[in-house]
This record gives structure tokens, sequence and C-alpha cells, in this order.
């Protein structure tokens, strides 16, 4: 009964395209033993050499850690961190030494390191305005920054930087020697070259900061703009995590092994309120970062685990072979009686 | 209302002689097992009080009712027209006050001054310029979906609960609705388009006294309209007169339900020779409010002080064509929206996918772990809070006072309790894709994409008819892979219902001899009129003796043969067109009918010499054998499936007056008089059985003379019941009963339906599936099985257990003795695998109405589900629901309804998956379906083929999407954790919004689209291939728990991979926070690409493209300078550690779920696996397979 269509009728059927018909060119890899065991091989030799020169990096990386925060409070405030650095009468400086175990090589980076500080608190986050870091047109953008938006609550003295992030700006400040020379502290572009160029403003001024009933932290230079605050502005990056470090400024000469470093510290900032600490910390870098064994091992085991799952696949397609797509192996090839 | 206005309570009665031939409707004798259901949507008329009462409530008891007494008791069940289906309990309600609506013919002004009756303009439309705002976002807002957006995005204006900010909460939200609503937009504005065209078209209108042109809109009710040839009905009307003397007007429905065949439509004959510029037509119609059915119509007319009924053969209905007729007049009742076409330009139903329904229940659990979520994240919250509470005054990223004002007041802080509720809410607003809701919009499209698809599929396109496979519900695609239970009809359906007129038995002579061959050169007969050459379209084999015997008048024998043509002619609804050829002698007589059966018949006595050639509603005019005669038809009783027969009063030219009726054996034989001839009803049943066997459909035929008191007082109570305003149908049944006994049998006829193309093989391809296919047909239990043999759903080595019985009890033993027979059989053969365990299950209609919802059914659904094969023979319309019923209510397995008749209605909208056929028998069954298609042999390709690639692309799209959203929350999660459980996000609110809109988006919905496991060669080549969904191997809580694990894994890889890393280093929270966004939008896709099976430049371009896109946004907003993360992405890109911790993230991520996959490949392969491998790897399939199924078999 295949009747044409009738003649005057359009006929309806479907124009025939390889697409329509889903019948597009395709590509359909199977993964075949050879396959399987070839990958797993391939990241085991990636991933084993791999680990390995992680793991060199970071033996490569020299690091010196000295917490201060609790060495650096008197005996008599020994539980009362907070009126140690509310009071203006107290001595604040501070001396540490430290022995440098390895050589450091130039750039040794200088960090602060703070513990159990929620950086990434939300109400911390939020409180701060971008726009008035970067343009003295949006000064009295301060909605977010309650409750350092204005000085005294007058709208029309907004600070600047406000908000919470700028208000506690770390403010302990360290003084490097070897033996008796005073070791530079370079803290020239510690910021991102981004940050002092576009997101913190040359025409920014800081206004009002630090003025209010309570101090958070650092004060910063009037007469300096904004993108010239480099603290200011590694302080405002705010942590991922809460412990954390930030870079505190570069030395730009070596450091030779078994040498004795002296630090003079100004121990300004309260981290007693809360139960943070505060560590310094002397680090050179490698090209992942500073001392960080987590990805050798990371990557030795992944590397490990695929060689023996490679070795147990090998095994398997020699023990129990299946050739692929062999109809006796389909279920009602397999078991006739089970339909 | 008035008491007054009150229309006459009874019908008024008039004298025999002026009522005339008032046939009520053109029958339809379609076939035998056909009761027409002309309730499209049974339970969506409310509006229809009458009709609406019982037509579901009173299904249970119609079948035994329908069966078992064919006595002049209450027939309840389905006639044609639901409308008047419930019988005489409904016989005294009147169309009262409420329920009526008046019009004044010709009128306007009267008619529509007490009711607001609706203008004739139309509104598809949904919206004008000035409500498509608020009613489109209202209709959007009916979604769950969008609800639960707008909560949370509303959730998030709250200042203390603001964690996104503005834009980026309302962005999700504003997006889905911007796309849905240009998208309504759009069709909106087609619809406007297409309104006012249909507006704005002319119709010539009385007006004072004379026809004018106005417009379709201004046209009201009460209005006389004349249409003229091949113009389109403005609005519902009922005739006045036609062009036709006897008031015949010839009408296409084909845009109201897409039968292409003339249907007639008749003016009243107390109408039909006024002229309407002249006489004054005044009259009063009171007919029933509007309502949807469109094949049942109840009003009187008052005129000149008489009181004539109007019944669906009087009105014609908006949107038909008038055809073979100069000019209709006739008076609008129904306008615009109240039109019947109007009323039930409803959508396809709506049915809920299996798959859907599962996946809501993940969706619960789902919805619970983010409550888990959000518990944990606030309870920490509270401890924290509670222990750091007398450090938070100043503490630096607290700071709960604010010492700015004189006053120092808390700031941001609602206490204790307070807190930990917002931190509840904020974490709810953070973890919302949790439940993918964008799941539920994607989900749609991919349906679209897989619908699109299926229509464009070229192996399913129906040349014969000129179709294309349709999906008319677009939210079941997946559910066509996992059929367990095919329904079908037979007839129309398994085979072409193409009649053929084969065999004849008149006065118990059997005419099935050797013949065969056309008459005479040019084939049939044919008659000379005017000098021209008339002869029936179609040509059909003829008997040669038969033929002899016929053309002579002498004998006995002659007369009987005589008797029988002429009831064959006779006997019908079909109306002779004449046709012109390109010869100009020569014309063709059409034979237009609405049963192919009567097609046939009529044909048949046409080439035998009784060829009909005019019919009227008061005459018809035969050629006999050259001569022509005219017979006036008194009176006609409709085909019924209760009665299974129909009857029609000729008076001869002699003025003798006789009944012929046609119907089916089992109730023609009760009511022909057997003791006129034994012998002869003894012959005849035999050669009806030999007939039936070789599956042949029969038809009986009777007559008998009517004395004048008898005919007169058949001729009263036609009139009574004929004019009855309500029950009619009851009434006309019962006066039809009552004059259809006592027959003299004239004989049988047998007509060939042929299986159509392809039908024994698809039967076999669904039935090595692992398909159950249940044939439920009308016809005898002989045809049905001869049917079944030819379509090799039976074999010869299957064990046949047979049910027929006539009470309950015996019912009730014969399922026990079959049970037990069952059982023993399949033990027996359990070891030997072949056919002989099969057993095959034959039940009639009688014993299933014993058994249908009683006690027995438990012990049916038993049987049944041991047996290979059901056929159910002699089932009604209901019936067939029921046994749908049966299996659907008592296992989870997926049934499938495949019909093409009105009596599949039912079954369609019962199954899960309804299928209608687009074929001979009208559209009813496509109109209640949710996929058309032209041919059975679709079945295959469609289940197989399309029903398999939908349900694995559907089931892998919703693990997916629960693993991509759920993945994304947990790596939201862990970080929530170490920020002092304050919902802070490393992630940008903005990559965390455009997730799910662009990152990760696309490549779903193009893989559910595209994604194809095997070949369609594959696919049909081995069917078992199917079982994977039905033993929802896509998707079940095994692959849910095991997704979540693997999404649990990949989650803690991708958060605390880097978290070590970076531990104690100086990193920002904006730089991790982009290597989060890039190491799970890498790993989303990834893991997505180790899953596509089959990459085209799509999939690739979709894939790639999305990790691409996903590099540009970030790098996008890392360069808005006003945000915090400016430039992170650059700075982080720089140092090598960012690439290793990538590197690490997503090899790490992905062996676990590579090592399980690639076991379970090796070791527990499933079969699509060894089938990809073979398509792949070996010719195997072609070698050992090769041609042993072919789908597409050269013509039989």
């Amino acid at each position: 009964m295949d009747a044409l269509p009738r003649p005057k009728l359009k006929s309806k059927k479907p124009k025939y395209s390889r697409f329509t018909q889903q019948e597009l060119p395709a590509w359909k890899p199977i993964l075949t033993p050879g396959w399987v065991i070839a990958s797993f091989v391939a990241v085991a030799i990636l991933f084993i050499p791999a680990g390995l020169l992680c793991l060199s990096a970071s033996e490569r990386v020299v690091e010196i850690i000295d917490r201060y925060d609790d060495e650096c409070l008197p005996d008599s405030y020994s539980n009362k961190g907070d009126s140690f650095i509310q009071s203006k009468d107290t001595n604040k400086t501070c001396v540490r030494t430290m022995k440098v175990p390895k050589k450091m090589t130039a750039p040794v980076f200088i960090y602060y390191q703070l513990d159990n500080f929620y950086q990434n608190h939300r109400r911390y986050v939020k409180s701060r305005s971008d726009k008035q870091l970067r343009d003295p047109g949006f000064a009295d953008e301060t909605r977010d920054c309650k409750p350092e938006d204005n000085l005294h609550g007058d709208e029309n003295e907004p600070i600047i930087p406000c908000g919470l992030v700028a208000w506690s700006l770390f403010n302990d400040t360290y003084i490097l020697s070897k033996g008796n020379k005073v070791l530079d502290i370079n803290k020239k572009d510690i910021a991102w070259k981004s940050d002092t160029e576009i997101k913190f403003g040359s025409d920014v001024y800081p206004k009002n900061f630090q003025k209010g009933e309570l101090i958070g932290g650092g004060e910063l230079d009037e007469t300096k703009p904004l993108s010239e605050q480099e603290d200011l502005i590694v302080w405002m990056r705010t942590a991922a995590l809460p412990n954390f470090r930030k870079l505190y400024g570069k030395i730009n000469s070596d450091l030779e092994a078994n040498e004795t470093i002296t630090i003079v510290i100004q121990n300004n900032y309260n981290t007693y309120e809360f139960g943070g600490e505060k560590r310094i910390v002397l680090s050179t870098m490698s090209w992942i970062g500073g001392k960080n064994d987590f990805f050798g091992i990371a990557f030795l085991t992944i590397g490990g685990i695929c060689l023996f799952m490679a070795i147990n696949f090998i095994l398997l397609y020699v023990c129990k072979p299946r050739p692929l797509g062999d109809p006796s192996y389909l279920s009602w090839n397999r078991n006739p009686s089970g339909q | 209302m008035a008491a007054s206005n009150r229309p006459h309570p009874g019908p008024s009665f008039q004298s025999p002689g002026s009522a005339g031939p008032d046939l009520s409707s053109p029958t339809s004798s379609k076939k035998s097992d056909n009761s027409q259901i002309a309730n499209l949507h049974p339970q969506q008329r409310p509006d229809t009080l009458q009709n609406s009462s019982s037509q579901l409530s009173i299904s249970s008891n119609s079948w035994r009712a329908n069966s078992v007494s064919f006595g002049s008791k209450g027939v309840r069940y389905g006639s044609r027209g639901g409308a008047e289906s419930e019988g005489f309990s409904m016989s005294r309600r009147e169309i009262n006050d409420e329920d009526a609506r008046l019009v004044y013919v010709n009128d306007p002004l009267k008619t529509n001054e007490r009711f607001e009756f609706a203008g004739n303009s139309i509104r598809t439309g949904k919206y004008s310029v000035f409500t498509f705002l608020p009613r489109n976002l209202f209709e959007q807002f009916h979604r769950v979906a969008y609800m639960y957006f707008l909560v949370i995005a509303i959730l998030n204006q709250l200042p203390q609960l603001a964690v996104f900010g503005r834009g980026a909460s309302i962005l999700p939200l504003a997006s889905v609705l911007l796309v849905t609503a240009v998208k309504d937009a759009y069709e909106d504005w087609r619809r406007h388009r297409s309104d006012r065209i249909e507006n704005n078209r002319m119709s010539s209108v009385l007006v004072n006294d004379r026809f004018q042109h106005k417009k379709w809109k201004d046209i009201q009710v009460g209005e006389v309209i004349k249409i003229l040839a091949t113009e389109t009905m403005p609005c519902d009307i009922v005739l006045l007169s036609t062009s036709d003397p006897t008031g015949v007007a010839y009408v296409q429905t084909i845009n109201l339900d897409g039968e292409s065949n003339l249907k007639t439509r008749y003016a009243k004959r107390e109408t039909l020779s006024r002229v309407p510029e002249k006489d004054m037509i005044s009259g009063l119609i009171n007919c029933e409010k509007p309502n949807r059915n469109i094949y049942g119509f109840q009003a009187n007319m008052e005129i000149d002080g008489k009181r004539v009924s109007l019944g669906p053969s009087n009105i014609v209905l908006r949107g038909c064509v008038l055809k073979n007729t100069d000019w209709a007049v006739g008076v609008a009742v129904y306008a615009g929206r109240e039109t019947k076409a109007m009323l039930n330009n409803s959508g396809a139903p709506s049915k809920r996918s299996r798959l859907e329904t599962h996946m809501n229940r993940e969706i619960i659990l789902l919805s619970s772990f983010l409550v888990v979520l959000c518990t944990i994240v606030s309870v920490c919250a509270g401890v924290w809070l509670r222990r750091h509470r007398d450090e938070l005054d100043i503490m630096p990223f607290y700071r709960r006072k604010d010492y700015s004002e004189q006053e120092v007041d808390n700031y941001k802080y609602y206490g204790w309790g307070m807190e930990i509720f917002f931190s509840f809410l904020m974490s709810v607003i953070v973890f919302q894709i949790m439940i993918p809701i964008s799941l539920y919009i994607s989900m749609e499209l991919v349906r679209v994409g897989q619908a699109y698809f299926m229509i464009r599929d070229d192996k399913m396109f129906d040349a014969a008819s000129n179709t294309r496979f349709q999906c008319r519900a677009l939210n079941i695609n997946e559910d066509l892979g996992q059929i367990k239970y095919v329904f079908s009809d037979k007839t129309g359906t398994l085979t072409e219902n193409k009649m053929e007129f084969q065999f004849a038995s008149v006065s118990g002579v059997d005419y099935s001899g050797e013949k065969t061959e056309y008459f005479g050169e040019q084939g049939g007969y044919s008659i000379q009129v005017e000098g021209q050459v008339w002869r029936p379209k179609m040509k059909v084999q003829v008997d040669r003796e038969l033929l002899q015997l016929s053309q002579t008048r002498n004998d006995m024998k002659s007369k009987e043969i005589y008797d029988f043509f002429l009831a064959l002619a006779a006997c019908n609804t079909i109306v002779p067109i004449v046709v012109n050829t390109s010869d100009p002698t020569e014309k063709l007589i059409d034979y237009q009918g609405e049963s192919p059966d009567e097609q046939a018949l009529v044909y048949a006595a046409a080439a035998y010499g009784f060829m009909l050639i005019e019919r009227t509603s008061g005459h018809i005019v035969i050629d006999i054998q050259g001569e022509r005669q005219r017979f006036n038809v008194l009176g006609m009783h409709e085909f019924d499936s209760d009665r299974k027969r129909m009857s029609v009063i000729l008076g001869y030219p002699d003025s003798t007056v006789k009944v012929f009726v046609k119907g089916a054996d089992t109730t023609m034989f009760k009511v022909i008089d057997k003791s006129l001839n034994l012998d002869v009803v003894k012959a005849t049943e035999t050669h009806l059985h030999s007939y039936s066997s070789i599956g042949l459909r029969t038809l009986v035929v009777g007559m008998r003379g009517l004395s004048i008191p008898e005919f007169d007082q058949w001729q009263s109570s036609y009139e009574i019941a004929s004019t009855a305003l309500m029950g009619r149908a009851g009434l006309l049944r019962k006066v039809a009963i009552n004059l259809e006994n006592n027959l003299s049998l004239l004989g049988a006829s047998a007509i060939e339906d042929r299986l159509q193309k392809g039908v024994p093989e698809a039967i076999e391809s669904l039935r090595t599936a692992n398909i159950k296919v249940w044939v439920l047909t009308g016809d005898k239990q002989e045809t049905a099985i001869s049917i079944g043999y030819s379509s090799k759903l039976l074999t010869s080595k299957m064990t046949q257990i047979i049910i027929n019985n006539n009470s309950k009890t015996s019912c009730k033993k014969s399922l026990e003795d079959a049970l037990i027979m069952s059982r023993k059989l399949i033990n027996v053969t359990r070891a030997s695998d072949d056919d002989a365990s099969y057993v095959a299950l034959i039940i009639d209609g009688t014993s299933l109405v014993y058994i249908l919802d009683t006690e027995l059914e438990e012990q049916l659904f038993e049987l049944a589900s041991k047996c290979a094969v059901v056929l159910c023979c002699r089932v009604a319309p209901l019936q067939k629901a029921g046994i749908v019923a049966l299996i659907k209510n008592r296992t989870d397995d997926m049934t499938l309804a495949i019909g093409d008749g009105a009596n599949d209605v039912s079954m369609i909208q019962m199954a899960d998956v309804g299928v209608g056929l687009s074929g001979q028998e009208g559209r009813q069954a496509v109109m209640a379906s949710d996929f058309a298609m032209g041919q059975f042999r679709f079945l295959v390709p469609l289940l197989l083929v399309h029903g398999h690639w939908n349900y694995q692309r559907m089931g892998y799209m919703i693990l997916y999407n629960f693993y991509r959203n759920a993945l994304f929350v947990l790596v939201l999660f862990w970080y929530v954790l170490f920020t002092g459980f304050t919902l802070t996000t490393a992630i940008t609110e903005w990559s965390s919004v455009l997730y799910s809109v662009i990152y990760t988006a696309i490549p779903t919905i193009v893989i559910g689209i595209l994604d194809k496991d095997l070949s369609r060669r594959s696919l049909m080549t081995f069917p078992q291939l199917y079982g994977a969904g039905q033993r929802q191997e896509s998707y079940n809580a095994k692959l849910f728990w095991l997704t979540m694990a693997d999404t649990l894994w990949q989650s803690i890889v991708a958060f605390f991979i880097p978290l070590f890393a970076y531990w104690k280093s100086d990193i920002d929270s904006s730089s991790i926070g982009d290597l989060w966004t890039l190491a799970v939008v890498f790993m989303v896709n990834i893991h997505l690409a180790m899953d596509v099976i089959r990459w085209t430049w799509i999939s690739h371009a979709s894939i790639w493209g999305s990790i691409i896109a996903t590099c540009i946004c970030v790098i996008v907003i890392d360069a808005v300078p006003v945000l915090p993360g400016y430039w992170a992405i650059f700075n982080l890109a720089s140092s090598g550690l960012f690439w290793v911790c990538l590197l690490g993230i997503l090899v790490a991520a992905m062996i676990p779920r590579f090592i399980v996959k690639m076991f379970m490949q090796h070791c527990k392969p499933c079969d699509i696996q060894i089938a990809r491998e073979a398509e792949k790897f070996s010719n195997r399939i072609e070698s050992t397979r090769n041609g042993e199924i072919e789908m597409y078999p050269p013509q039989r």
C-alpha cells in the first residue's frame, strides 16, 4: 500500500538531513583495556615526578616562624592583653631573635601571620566600600561600612577608607637587624600592581580615619593617597581563611645559615581580645609559593594509586579477559531461561 | 426567569403524516465494536450539567447492562453522543430555564436583550498590550519552580538576609521570566494576528430582509446567515434551508475533527421552504447552554406554533466547510467563544512521566539534605556566637557595638536566637540551587528537542496518509523507554481499516467460490444517465455465480438475493457523490460515509447491480439492474453499541413498508425469527464461523415487512421519541428494540480488513523486547484469534486458554482452572525453552463483565501476568479502559495504549502513554492521545529507538543535574565551615548565579537532546536492549546514591586541595574563590565529557564552549574595579601553584569514578555496553543476525 502522496498535497515527509536523523558524524570513544591501562600509567608518570618536584621545591624553601603575641606580653598583663594594648602608657616594644637554619637567598619575604582572625567573616567582608577607595567622587558612598561609616554619625564626615576592614588595619611594625646592621625592609611593591594602579585611587586621601571612639588598628598618613598606602592595600585583600599571612615587606639581601636575626617589634595590634595569634614569618619563595609539602605528598599519592590501579587492571584483564562486543555476554544470551 | 418563559414541558404531538423523514443524525455503524464516545474529555466538562453527571460513574454498571440485557430495560451505555447516554433516568429532565438559551430566529435584538450571549469575535490571544505584563507574570508564577525562585529572591531583599546583591539575586529569576515572556509574547502576537484575520472574514447576514456582507466579528446570536458553497461557517448555526429541496447540506468537518469525508446535515422540513428575504421567519429556538460536545446538540424550535426537535444533524459548527451544496441558510445559535469549536480548543491532556515522579522523590531527599546543611550551619553559628559572646562587642571582624553615635548600640545584631534563625534563612539562600529548579526548565527544553527529532524522523513518516509523527504531550517522552505492556486496538490499528467485501452468504448459500476477477473489460458495473456513464469509484471483486443470480429476477432464490443487496444498498448512511472525471462522458460515484464497512458494502452492492445513486433525508434512489427505483426512507435507527445494529424503514414504490436491519451476529441472531427456516439460520451460522475464522469481519442482514397498524404504531412512538428533548437516545433505542424483532434472515456479508504493513514483524520485535502485547478488539473471538495468528501474536505452539462464560460462577471456575493449568505449564516447560511455555489467554467481553470490578479481577490479573499474549474480544470501549486499569493499578509497569477510533479514547486516556493512529476513523483517538502517528509498525522505532534514547538521556540528565548542583552547594558549604559559619562565599555572587545559568547549563541540555548510547540499527536488531528502560537502569535509587557519594568525594577534593595548598598563605578570598569556581566548572564539564558516548561537533562545542565561556565570565567579573576581587584571576593564573592545583583537583576528583566505571564495564558489562563495543569493534551483529529481523519488509 505504498501509495505515493497525492500530487496536489505537499508531502510532509521530513527533509532528510544527518542532523534531523541524528546521524551526525561522531566520535564514539570506547575505553578498551589498553586505553584504561595507558591512562592510569600516564597519570602515574605525570604525577609521581611532579610530586617529587613539588616536594623538592618545598624542601628548598627556608622558612622561619616566630610567634610573638604571647611572648611580647609582659607578665604583669598576662591575662589582660586587651588593656595592655589599649593603654597608651605601656611599652609595646619587644625584641625577638631568630636563627637562620639554612641560607636564605634574596628576596626574603617577611610576612605577618594571624591565626583565628576571621577576615572572611560575613560582617567583616561586607564592611567596605570599593567605590570610595577608587574615586574621590564617591567619598560618601559608605552605606555598607557601618559602624565605621561616618565620624560621630555625621553624614558630612565620611571616613575614608571606611568600614571594618580598613578600620582593623594591622599595625605591628618590625625592625630586623643582623648583628648590628639594620636590614633594609623594602615595603614597596608588596601589593598587587593592579590594586595600586587602578583599584585604589591616587587622588583619594585618608580622612577621619581612626578618629572615632574605638581605635581598631593602624593609622594612615593623610598626605599620601590610598594608592601609595600599600600596607592598607595588602590588608584590604581580605584573606580567604582564618589563618593567613600577609606580606609585610621584602629583604633584598641573602641571609646566611646560622646568622641570628634580631627583630624589634612594636606590639600594637590587639589579638588578645579574641584569642588570635600573631607570628612573624621569614620565608624564601619557590615556584609553588611558600613551604608546602601537601602537594608533593598528594601528587605522589595520586600517582601511586594510579600505578597500583594500572597493575590491578593489567591483572584483571589477564586473569579474566572479556572479548569486547561479544554478543554471548549479552544478558539474554547468558541466561536464556531468564526471560 | 418568569414562569411564563418556561418552554413547554413535553414534546408536542404531531400527526404522523407531518412528521416526515426526520433523521436525527447520520448513523455510524462503523465497525461492530465501535460505540462512539463523543465526550472527548468527559472529566473536563463541568459546564454541561446534564451530560457530565454520569459519564464516569455509570461506567462500572454499564458493562453489565450492556452485555447482559438487550431487552427494554434501561441500557445505559455509550451511544452516539455522550450527551444522551444517560438513558431514561434523565429523560424527565427538561432543558429548564437555567440550562437553556433562547434564540429568537432573525431577531438578534430580542435574543440578546436578556442574556449577554457572546459576540462572534474570537480572542484566542491571551493578552493585550496592557494586560500582558501582569497576566503573563501571574501565569508564570503558577509554576512551583518560579515561586521558589521568587521566594528566595524576596528573602534576599530583606536587609538582614541580603546574601547576594540586588542584581545578582534577581538575575536568575529575571532571565527565566524574560525568556518565557518573550516566547509567550511571540506566540500571542501570532494568535492575535490570526484572530484578526478570522474576525474580519465576511459572511452574508440577513439585515432588514436583505442579505448583506458583515464581518464575522459583528455576527450576533439570532441572526440569519447565508453560507455559499466552499465557505466556512462563522459560528454554530441551526440550518433553516438549503439549496437542496429536501434540505440536505453536506459539510466537511476537517477543521473540527480532521475527518475529510462529507457529513450530511439537514434543515427541518418546517423551515426549508421559506425564503428568508420574503417570508419573515420568526421562531424560537430553545437549546442547551454552550458545551464542548461536538457530537451532541439538543434543542427544539417553535415555529408557526409547532414544536420541532433539533438534534446534532441540524446544527453546523463553526469551522465546517459547506460542500456540494450551493447555499445554506441558518440561524446563529452559538457565537464566538461559545461555539463548540472554540470550547474544544483545549490543549493536550497533561500527564506526568514516571521518571519525573521518581525524580520528585529524590528532590524531596535533596530538600532534606538542604535542610540538614542549613541546620548544621545555623546550629554551628549559634554555638560560635555563644562561645564568643563576651568578645563580640569590639571583635574587629564582628563589632557588635556601634560607637559612632552618642548612644552605644548593637549594630546589625538581633539577638542570639534571631541570628541563628537568620543564618538558617541565609543558608537557604546561599544553598538554594541544591534543589535543581533549573532542571525543570532544562527538562522542558530537552523534551522539546527530543520531540523535534521524533517528529523529524523520516522512519516514522507515513507516506500513505502523508502524516508525520506528532508529539501532543510534551512531558512524557521518556516514558516511551519503559513500556512493559502495549494494549492495542485491532481494527485500524493492526489492520488497515480499508474494508473489502469478500464473501456473502445469502439464504444459507455460501458464495465464496472461485471468482475474483473484475467484471467486464472496463471493470465494474456502470449505468447510463443522460448519455453519461456512471460507475462506482472503487472496483470490487465479484462472485460470478452470485452475479448471475442477482441479474435474474425470477425464482425464489434471486428474490432473496434481491432483498439482500437492497438491504446492503439501503441500510446505511452512505451519501453518493457524483464526481467528474477527465472524461466528460464518464462520472464516478464516490460513496461518502463515516463507516468504512458501510462503504465496502455499498460498493459491493453497486458491483452486483444495486447502485445507490441518490440519498436525501426523505428518500433514496437505487439503480437496480439499470432500472431506477425510488424508496421513501420513513425512518432510521442509528447504530449504537448496545444494539450493535442499525435499521432503516423503507417505503416501497408500491407503498408496502419494510424494515431492513443490519448488525453484528450476536445481536442479530437474537432478533431473527428462527422458526421461519432453521436450516438457513444454521447454515448461515456455519458460514459466519468459517468467515470469521479466516479473519473476516461479518455482518448479518435481516428484514421484515410491516403491516399498516404496526407501522402506524411505530411511527407515532418514533415521533414522540425523536422530538423528546431529554433522553432522546434512550427513547429511540427503545423504539428500535421494539421494532427490530422477528426478522427473517437475509444473509451475511464478510469483509476483509487487511493487516497493516509490518505488523507481524513489529509485534515480534515488541515481544522480543519483553513488551507484552495485548489486543483488545470488538471483533468476534474467531476473528480475533485468526488475526492473532496472522500478526504472529499467537503461534501454533502456544497453549491457548479461552474464557467465555455467561455467569459469574462459571467465570470464576474457568479462571481457577486456567490458573492451575498455566502454573503447571510454566513449571513443566521451564526447562525447555521454547514457545510451548507461552500461554495465550483469550477472553471475551461478556466474561469481562463478570470479572472487572469484582473480586475476580485479582485472579484475572494473576493469570494474565503469566500469559505471554492476551486477546480480549468483544470488548466495549470502557472495558478497554478497565483492562488497562487492571494492569496499571496493580503493577508499576508502564502501559501504552494504541488505537485509532473513538472507542479507544477511554483506553488511550487511561494508559500511561496513549498513542493515536491517524487512520481512517477520524481523529478522536489522535485528539485524546499523547503521541500520534500513521502506522502501527512505527511503534517499534518509537519505543525501541526514540523511547530508549529519550529515557537514557533524561535519566542521565536528571542525575547529572543533581550532581552538578549538589557539588556546587557542597563546595560552598565546606567554605562556610571556615568562615565562622557566616555564609560568606569565596566564589563571587555573580559566579554563584551564573553557575546554573551560563557555566553549566548548555552542555547538559545539548547532551540530553543529542547523545545516543546506541545506534538505531543496534537497537532495532536487538530489541532486548529495550530492557534497560524497563529495568530502570538509567535512573534508580542506587544510581542516585552512587552519584551523591561521588558528588561528596568530588566536592571534598575540589574544596580541600586548594584549602591545604593555601593554608596559612597570603591567598585572598577572591583568588581562592576563582580557583574553586574554575575547578568546579571544569570538573562538572569533564565529568559530563567522561559520560558522553557520541561526540558530535555540537557536543564538543557545548562542553568546551562552556568551559571557555566560564573563563571569559570569570575574567570579566574580575575586571570590574569596584568589585573586591579585582584582577584576582590574573594574579592567580600567573602563579604555578594555581595550575598544579587545578590539575590535581581534576585528576583526583575523577579517579574513583573512573576506576568504578572501568571495573564495572569490564566485569559486569551491561547490555548497552556490549552492544556499543560490538558496534565499534566488530561486525558480529551483522554476521550473526543478518537479515533475521527486517523491519521494513517488502510489501506482502
